[in-house]
C-alpha cells in the first residue's frame, strides 16, 4: 500500500485540472486541487473534491477489490456521529469486526480467526492516546489507522511513533469551509466594530460612526494548509492581500490566492505579523509549532492588528497574547481554540473586552463529525479495498 | 457579469477601469455646488484640478446662498448636489435653464426626486451607484454569519464565563435571496458565491440578468412571494421608489422560511416596518441586520432596540474615512472629464423610475 508521507512539491500541471462543478460554484480563482491520475496531491477538500470516485468500482465490479477491510473503532461507544460507519451500509469487501474504547473491549477478537487490519479512532475514545499504541501492540494485523479529525495532536506520543510506518489518515479538508466562514466573521466583527454596534443598541443610541472596509487590507495566515487555503479562497474575493506561512513554500509557489509565501523561521513569522492587518492562525499543534507565536512576534505586530486563532491553542504563548491585547498593541483577538478547554473561569480572556471566545465550536456544525466518519466509509475504505492510494495521508512523528 | 452593457454605462469601484482623458475637450462645465462649503467631502471639486476650461462658479444650500443675476450670466450648465431639499434643487433649474445635468454624490436619490426634477426633458441626473457597493456587501455577509454563528449567543456566553459548545450553521449552500440586484446587489453576490451560497435575484427587468455567472435563478418583481420562500437570507438592496415602497409586506413575509434573516441596506420604507416587527416577536423571523429604518434616526420608541434578534446600525455600514469623498473624485474623475469631452455619462438615472 503506497502512501505519501511527505507530499512533493505541487506539479505546474496540476493548475491546469478544474472541476466543472467548481467552475459552476464561483465565478473566481479556483485554487488547485488532487489530480488522482497524478497522485502527487492526495488530499480531499469538503468542496472541491469529487465525491465517491472509487465507490462506483465496488458496484460494478467486485473484481476491483483487491483486499478486504476489517475494521475495528476505537471511539465512545455511544458516539452516534460514527452512525456510518457503526450502523450504515459498508462498501462491498469491508467488515467492521467490533467498536470499544479500550483493549480490553477488544479481547474477544484477540483469538477469533477473523483479524482487523484497519483502526478508526475518534476524540470521543477517551484516553485514546495510550489506548491506540496498546491496539496496534495487541493488532499486529493492522496496517491502517484513520483519524476521524483533522487534529491527531490527540493521538501523538513515542509510543505511536514506533509505528510511523503505518499508513495514517485523517480528515483534513473536512471542516476547512466552516472555519474559513467564522475567520470572515471574525475580521468583520472588528472592521465594523460590531461590539459598538451592541453597544449603541444597548443604550438606544444612533451615532454614526465609521467603519473599515476589509478589501485591502492583508491577511496573514500561519499555517496554510486546507483550512487556510480555504480563508483565502473567500479573503481574496473581498479584495484582501493574503500572506501565507508554511513548512514547503515552494508548495504554494503555484497557488494563486497567496500575493506572498513565507517558510518558517521567526524572521519570517516576525515580517508577517507587521505586515498583516489580520492574522489567521491554522497551523497544527506539533512539536515545532507549539509555542511559536510568542512574545517576539507580538511585539512586531502591526499596530491594530487582530488575531484570529482556530488552530490548536498551544501554537500560541497566551501570556503574550493577553500582553499584547492589554498594551492595545492588537485591536483584538478572535479565539475558537485554548491550551486548556473547556476555558477555565480564571482565564484572563474571559475579562478582555476586545477578545471573542467561542467554545471550539466554529466547525461544529450538525453533521460535521457524521460527514467526517462518511469520508472515511465513502472515500478511503473504497480506496483501500481497490489498492488505491488513500487520501490525506499524515505524519505520526511530524504531528500532522 | 450581465448580458446588458453594465460596465460601459455603470461605475463599480472594483472593477471599473479608469477614465483616460485622451479625447479632446469640446465645452466647459460651469459648475454649481448645492452643499456645504465647508464639506471636506467635496474638496476635489473645491480644490482639486479640472478639466481645462471648467469652473466652480458658487457653492450654496439654499436660494439666498446664490447671486442668481450674476451667476446667469455664467449660464451654469452643472449642479453638483451632496447636501440639498427637492424644493432648493427645483428653485435652482427655474432660475437657471442653462442647466443640463445634476450629478447626485449619494446614490440614493428619493431625497431629490420630484415630479418637477422628472418633468425637466433637458436634464439629465446621474449618481454615485457603484461608489459604496463593496462595503455594502461585507456587512452583508457579516450579517448572515451573525446569526449562522449565532453571534449574540457568543456574546453572552462570554458575559457568563460559560464555555459551551453548541451548533452552527453553515453559509455554505444556504441561499441567498436578492431583492433589488443592482450594483450592491451584485457585489453581495460575488462574496455570497465564494462562500458556496446559492444565490436567487429579483429585479424589474429579469432579461438583463440573463448569463449571469454569479446568481443561480433571475426573478421578475411579480415573483417575490417565490424568493420569500426559497432564501435562507434576504437582502434588500433595492432603491426606493414608488413601486418599492412597502414591497415587502406582510403578505411578503409570510411566505418566507421561519428561520430567514431579513438584511435591509437599501431604504426603510421598502419594508412594511409593523409587519416585520410582528414577524420577528413571533418568529416568523429568525432576525433582522438593519442598516436602514423608516425613520433615522431610529426613535427610541421603536420596539426594534428591543428585539433580541435585530442587528441594528446607523445607517453607517458603508461609512467609510474616505467614501463620500471618493464618491466626488467619481463625479470630478470620471464623470466631469466625459461630460466635458462630449462623452456619455456613466450611472444616467431614470428619473421617471427614480433610480
Amino acid at each position: 500500500l503506497k502512501v505519501v508521507s511527505r507530499p512533493s512539491p505541487i506539479n505546474p500541471i496540476v493548475r491546469s485540472f478544474h472541476s466543472s462543478s467548481l467552475r459552476a460554484a464561483t465565478n473566481t480563482v479556483t485554487t488547485p486541487h488532487a489530480d488522482p491520475q497524478l497522485k502527487n496531491y492526495k488530499f480531499w477538500n469538503r468542496e472541491e473534491s469529487t465525491p465517491g470516485q472509487f465507490s462506483y468500482l465496488l458496484d460494478i465490479s467486485p473484481e476491483s477489490i483487491r483486499k478486504e477491510a476489517r475494521i475495528i473503532s476505537l471511539s465512545a461507544p455511544d458516539d452516534d456521529a460514527n452512525h456510518a460507519l457503526h450502523e450504515g451500509v459498508l462498501p462491498m469487501g469491508c467488515h467492521l469486526l467490533g467498536t470499544g474504547s479500550t483493549l480490553q473491549d477488544f479481547d474477544e477478537l484477540r483469538n477469533s480467526n477473523q483479524q482487523p487490519n484497519v483502526v478508526f479512532v475518534s476524540p470521543s475514545c477517551p484516553k485514546a492516546r495510550v489506548q491506540l499504541p496498546l491496539v496496534l501492540a495487541a493488532f499486529p494485523s493492522i496496517e491502517w489507522i484513520h483519524c476521524r479529525s483533522a487534529g491527531i495532536d490527540f493521538l501523538v506520543s513515542d509510543a505511536l511513533a514506533a509505528y510511523k510506518h503505518l499508513p495514517c489518515t485523517n480528515a483534513k479538508g473536512q471542516f476547512s469551509s466552516s472555519l474559513a466562514e467564522y475567520t470572515m466573521m471574525a475580521c468583520s466583527y472588528f472592521a465594523k466594530d460590531l461590539p459598538r454596534l451592541m453597544q449603541q443598541k444597548k443604550g438606544k443610541k444612533w451615532e454614526k460612526y465609521e467603519v473599515e472596509e476589509l478589501r485591502g487590507k492583508t491577511m496573514g495566515i500561519v499555517g496554510y494548509g486546507d483550512i487556510g487555503r480555504a480563508c483565502a479562497k473567500i479573503a481574496s474575493v473581498y479584495g484582501m492581500k493574503i500572506i501565507a506561512l508554511r513548512r514547503n513554500p515552494s508548495m504554494s509557489e503555484v497557488d494563486p490566492l497567496c500575493d506572498v509565501v513565507y517558510g518558517t523561521g521567526k524572521s519570517s513569522l516576525n515580517k508577517l505579523m507587521s505586515e498583516s492587518d489580520f492574522i489567521v492562525c491554522s497551523a497544527p499543534s506539533t512539536v515545532e509549532t507549539r509555542g511559536m507565536v510568542n512574545a517576539d512576534a507580538f511585539k512586531v505586530v502591526k499596530q491594530n492588528a487582530v488575531f484570529i486563532n482556530l488552530g490548536r491553542g498551544p501554537v500560541v504563548d497566551e501570556e503574550s497574547l493577553v500582553e499584547a491585547l492589554r498594551a492595545g498593541r492588537l485591536r483584538g483577538a478572535a479565539l475558537d481554540v485554548f491550551i486548556e478547554e473547556p476555558l477555565p473561569p480564571e482565564s484572563e480572556f474571559w475579562d478582555l473586552e476586545n477578545v471573542l471566545i467561542s467554545p471550539h465550536n466554529m466547525d461544529q456544525t450538525g453533521s460535521f463529525m457524521h460527514e467526517a466518519t462518511e469520508f472515511f466509509v465513502n472515500e478511503n475504505l473504497p480506496r483501500f479495498v481497490c489498492g488505491e492510494d488513500l487520501l490525506n495521508p499524515v505524519d505520526v512523528e511530524i504531528g500532522y | 457579469l450581465t448580458m446588458d452593457d453594465s460596465n460601459k454605462k455603470y461605475y463599480n469601484r472594483e472593477t471599473s477601469i479608469p477614465f483616460s482623458s485622451d479625447g479632446d475637450v469640446i465645452k466647459e462645465a460651469k459648475i454649481l455646488s448645492l452643499g456645504k462649503a465647508d464639506d471636506v467631502n467635496n474638496e476635489p471639486l473645491y480644490k482639486g484640478r479640472l478639466p481645462e476650461g471648467s469652473k466652480l462658479l458658487a457653492i450654496g444650500t439654499v436660494m439666498g446662498d446664490f447671486d442668481i443675476p450674476a451667476l446667469k450670466a455664467q449660464e451654469p450648465n452643472v449642479i453638483f448636489v451632496s447636501s440639498c431639499t427637492r424644493e432648493v434643487l427645483l428653485q435652482l433649474l427655474d432660475a437657471f435653464p442653462t442647466i443640463e445635468w445634476v450629478h447626485s454624490r449619494s446614490t440614493g436619490i428619493d431625497h431629490i426626486q420630484s415630479k418637477g426634477l422628472a418633468a425637466a426633458e433637458h436634464v439629465v441626473v446621474t449618481n454615485s451607484k457603484g461608489c459604496f457597493s463593496s462595503t455594502l456587501a461585507e456587512y452583508t455577509l457579516m450579517a448572515c454569519a451573525y446569526f449562522a454563528k449565532d453571534l449574540p449567543r457568543l456574546m453572552r456566553q462570554k458575559q457568563h464565563k460559560d464555555w459551551n459548545k453548541y451548533e452552527v450553521l453553515e453559509l455554505r449552500g444556504a441561499t441567498l435571496g436578492v431583492v433589488g440586484y443592482g450594483d450592491i446587489g451584485r457585489a453581495a453576490s460575488k462574496l455570497a458565491k465564494a462562500y458556496g451560497m446559492k444565490v436567487i435575484a429579483l429585479r424589474r427587468n429579469p432579461s438583463l440578468s440573463k448569463g449571469c455567472s454569479i446568481c443561480d435563478k433571475v426573478y421578475g418583481a411579480d415573483q417575490l412571494n417565490t424568493l420569500m420562500s426559497e432564501s435562507d437570507y434576504i437582502l434588500v438592496a433595492a432603491p426606493l421608489t414608488d413601486i418599492t415602497r412597502g414591497l415587502i409586506d406582510a403578505d411578503a413575509i409570510a411566505h418566507a422560511k421561519k428561520d430567514a434573516v431579513l438584511i435591509n441596506v437599501g431604504r426603510g420604507p421598502i419594508i412594511d416596518e409593523d409587519a416585520m416587527i410582528d414577524a420577528l416577536n413571533n418568529g416568523k423571523l429568525k432576525g433582522a441586520g438593519l442598516d436602514v429604518t423608516t425613520l433615522e434616526p431610529l426613535p427610541t420608541e421603536s420596539p426594534l432596540w428591543e428585539l433580541d434578534n435585530v442587528l441594528l446600525s446607523p445607517h453607517n455600514m458603508d461609512v467609510t474615512a474616505t467614501f463620500l469623498r471618493e464618491s466626488t473624485e467619481f463625479f470630478v474623475k470620471e464623470n466631469l472629464e466625459r461630460f466635458v469631452r462630449g462623452v456619455t455619462l456613466l450611472n444616467l438615472v431614470d428619473k421617471v423610475a427614480g433610480y
